[in-house]
């Protein structure tokens, strides 16, 4: 077909493969052969350096009935994930704030987004300043505040690591969830509200009844987004924790990480990784179902 | 039942004054129409008695008591917007159903009162549907129905008709009318539309930058316009209009050199000199129609010939002026002939040129 564009329609088929090309490669090429790969070696014994051996399901069973550290980095991301209905909420606080006729609100609306188009590692890097016991800022103002006597080293301690984290990841996402909150508030007609105003609707009947309901589409694009954001959180944990203290930040992607390069255990961190890759691919889907099929879309009768 | 009152009243946008003091009032029941050009303050006023602008000076009054504060929930009218407005993510018998949830009424009755209104209205088989499931047609009957399950003491309408194609326009506007003989409701209609106002209203206001020029029933506001901006806003085609000079013996010479003189020894002797002569295009009369003792006949040249069907629009000029004529359509008069045309002059209209108002 590409080679004989005869009709006109097929001209044009050919030339919209033409421009997808590209696209298509990339895509091929890091995500459906690395992907493929990975379902392979998940059933093989296999190290770099050693010959290829079929293993069945040896790794998934390793996984699921002997390593403990698994199911802690399972737990950890299932809790790390909450940072994203967090974030949406404060997010839409943000949103309703800034989209009030606010003196200076495109100066707040900037500032909440800065955050986010910065790179993960420098976040990392700034919080992890920001928590130290001894010269971290945090702990200077809780101290100065008499709030605590002695400094907290939240990144070193079981109890406060993971909270740390997720304050960071979540400082780090508002502003994106905010921008794509405020521009589903802002896609809802004028009219509806005053149509509601009119009929007797109070200020939270107006939220819970017209608001939320038409921003359902923009709430589950930030899920789905959150979701993907908290399964490959890895630059954050790495930079911040990584995965430490023990166990009390490891998520499944710094686990699988750990277990390919300081383990060289290939075979079985492909074992983690398919089962990641299902877990989220079904969390997307459920997400995308519950939003109608629309998530992102705007769900306005013209 | 509710009357409405406009006492002075007033809208500024910062220093932009967009209402300037403006007095009206609604009886119980009637059927207003607010019309007027793009952007002279018709939505602007209808909001604020909704509530939804707050105002800048005066009073508004329902049923003689000021609303100036009171929350748009508690003023008791119901408003149809021209998008309509209509809750996306709901039913028809949500969309209908809404308000009545938040003034705590019952379900039962709740049901009957949306069936009752889908009964008026035709849109029992709509009810289950979604608003981007229905026609503009269909849309605009929820957005009345919406209203009308409220039972509410003042209808309002921001231009409900202007999103439909003329035919089911015409229909809707029909319908209005019914529902407002059957429902009886203190009725406020806006639009830019002057067919619209002059069918559907009992008065019309017309609105002129932010004023009212007049107030009057539609045979008032057509045969007996106030001002020059009322007499051209309303009729189609417009009235026509002539320069005209008033002479010290009391004779009024319009459209000047071929022009023709009338006698007004009755208005007063202190009207300035330069006037404006008006008259309508089916006030002027061509060939067989002219009658004795109607007014001057003086010579027009015809410009173009348009068939309307019910009658004919001769497009003349006179003395250099334009000058439209509305006759039979049996009349034969083509393109470049030098016509007899009369005036109806006791259907004929003087205004000052300097205030546009009537003498
Ligand atoms: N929020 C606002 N800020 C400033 N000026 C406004 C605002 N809303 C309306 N205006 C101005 O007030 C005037 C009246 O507006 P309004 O909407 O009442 O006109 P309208 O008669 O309804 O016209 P249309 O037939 O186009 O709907 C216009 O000149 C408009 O520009
Ligand atoms: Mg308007």
């Amino acid at each position: 077909m590409f080679l004989k564009p005869k009709t006109k329609r097929n001209r044009e088929i050919a030339f919209i493969w033409m421009l997808l090309l590209p696209a298509l490669m990339v895509y091929l090429f890091y995500r459906i052969i690395p992907l493929l790969w990975n379902f392979v070696l998940s059933f093989s014994f296999w190290s770099p350096g050693k010959p290829f051996e079929y293993a069945g399901l040896y790794h998934y069973e390793e996984m699921l009935f002997y390593d403990d550290a698994f199911w802690t980095a399972l737990k950890n991301t299932a809790v790390f994930m909450l940072a994203t209905p967090i974030s949406i909420a404060i997010a839409l606080g943000l949103a309703l704030l800034v989209d009030q006729k606010i003196r200076g609100r495109s100066l707040y609306r900037t500032l909440i987004f800065l955050p986010y188009p910065m790179m993960v590692v420098a976040v990392g890097i700034v919080w992890r300043w920001l928590y130290n016991d001894s010269v971290g800022l945090i702990n200077y103002v809780l101290r100065s505040l008499g709030l605590i006597d002695q400094p907290i080293a939240f990144l070193e301690s079981y109890s406060f690591a993971m909270a740390s984290v997720m304050v960071a990841a979540i400082w780090q996402i508002v502003g994106f969830f905010m921008i794509i909150l405020l521009t589903g508030l802002q896609n809802i007609p004028a009219h509806l509200y005053e149509a509601a105003v009119i009929d007797g609707a109070r200020a939270h009947h107006r939220f819970w009844r017209i608001t939320l309901p038409l921003l359902r589409p923009s709430i589950f694009l930030c899920v789905i987004l959150g979701v993907i954001a908290s399964f490959t959180s890895f630059d954050l944990i790495y930079t911040m924790t990584g995965g430490g203290p023990g166990l009390a930040t490891e998520l499944l992607i710094t686990y699988i990480y750990k277990a390919s390069f300081t383990l060289s255990r290939f075979d079985y961190a492909a074992a983690v990784t398919i089962v990641m890759f299902f877990l989220f691919l079904t969390l997307a889907t459920v997400a995308n179902r519950l939003a109608g099929g629309d998530a992102g879309k705007v769900d306005i009768a013209d | 039942m509710a009357t409405v009152s406009f006492r002075a009243l007033v809208k500024a946008y910062g220093d932009l004054e967009v209402v300037h003091g403006i007095n009206l009032d609604v009886e119980d029941g009637e059927f207003v129409v607010l019309v007027g050009p793009s952007g002279c303050g018709k939505s602007t006023s209808l909001r604020m008695l909704a509530g939804l602008e707050d105002t800048s000076g005066g009073d508004i009054l329902i049923n003689e008591k000021v609303v100036n504060e009171v929350a748009p929930r508690d003023r008791d009218v119901a408003m149809v917007f021209q998008d309509y407005a209509l809750y996306p993510h709901m039913s028809v018998f949500e969309n209908m159903a809404f308000s009545l949830r938040y003034r705590k009424t019952p379900k039962a009755e709740i049901t009957t009162r949306v069936m009752e209104a889908a009964d008026i209205l035709g849109l029992e088989p709509l009810l289950q549907r979604r608003p981007k499931q229905l026609s503009g047609g269909q849309r605009q009957r929820v957005a009345m129905g919406r209203a009308i399950v409220r039972k509410p003491q003042v209808f309002l309408f921001d231009e409900p008709l202007s999103n439909l194609d003329a035919k089911l326009r015409g229909s809707m506007r029909l319908e209005m009318k019914k529902l407002h003989r059957r429902l009886g409701v203190t009725t406020l209609y806006v639009t830019h539309d002057q067919i619209e106002a002059m069918t559907l209203a009992d008065r019309v206001v017309v609105m002129n930058n932010g004023h009212i020029d007049q107030v009057g029933t539609p045979d008032e506001v057509y045969k007996s316009p106030k001002t020059l901006f009322v007499a051209g806003f309303i009729g189609s085609p417009t009235m026509n209009v002539l320069p005209a000079i008033r002479d010290a013996d009391g004779s009024v010479r319009v459209g000047g050199a071929d022009g023709f003189s009338i006698d007004r020894s009755d208005i007063p002797e202190d009207a300035p000199q330069n006037l404006v002569f008006g008259i309508r295009p089916e006030e002027v009369f061509v060939g067989e129609t002219i009658l004795d003792d109607k007014g001057p006949v003086v010579t027009a040249i015809v410009d173009v010939v348009e068939a309307q069907g019910p009658d004919t629009l001769v497009f003349a000029s006179l003395g250099g002026h334009d000058l439209t004529i509305r006759t039979r359509p049996d009349v034969k008069v083509k393109a470049g002939d030098a016509v007899q045309v009369q005036l109806n002059i006791s259907r004929s209209h003087l205004f000052n040129k300097e205030t546009g108002r009537t003498l």
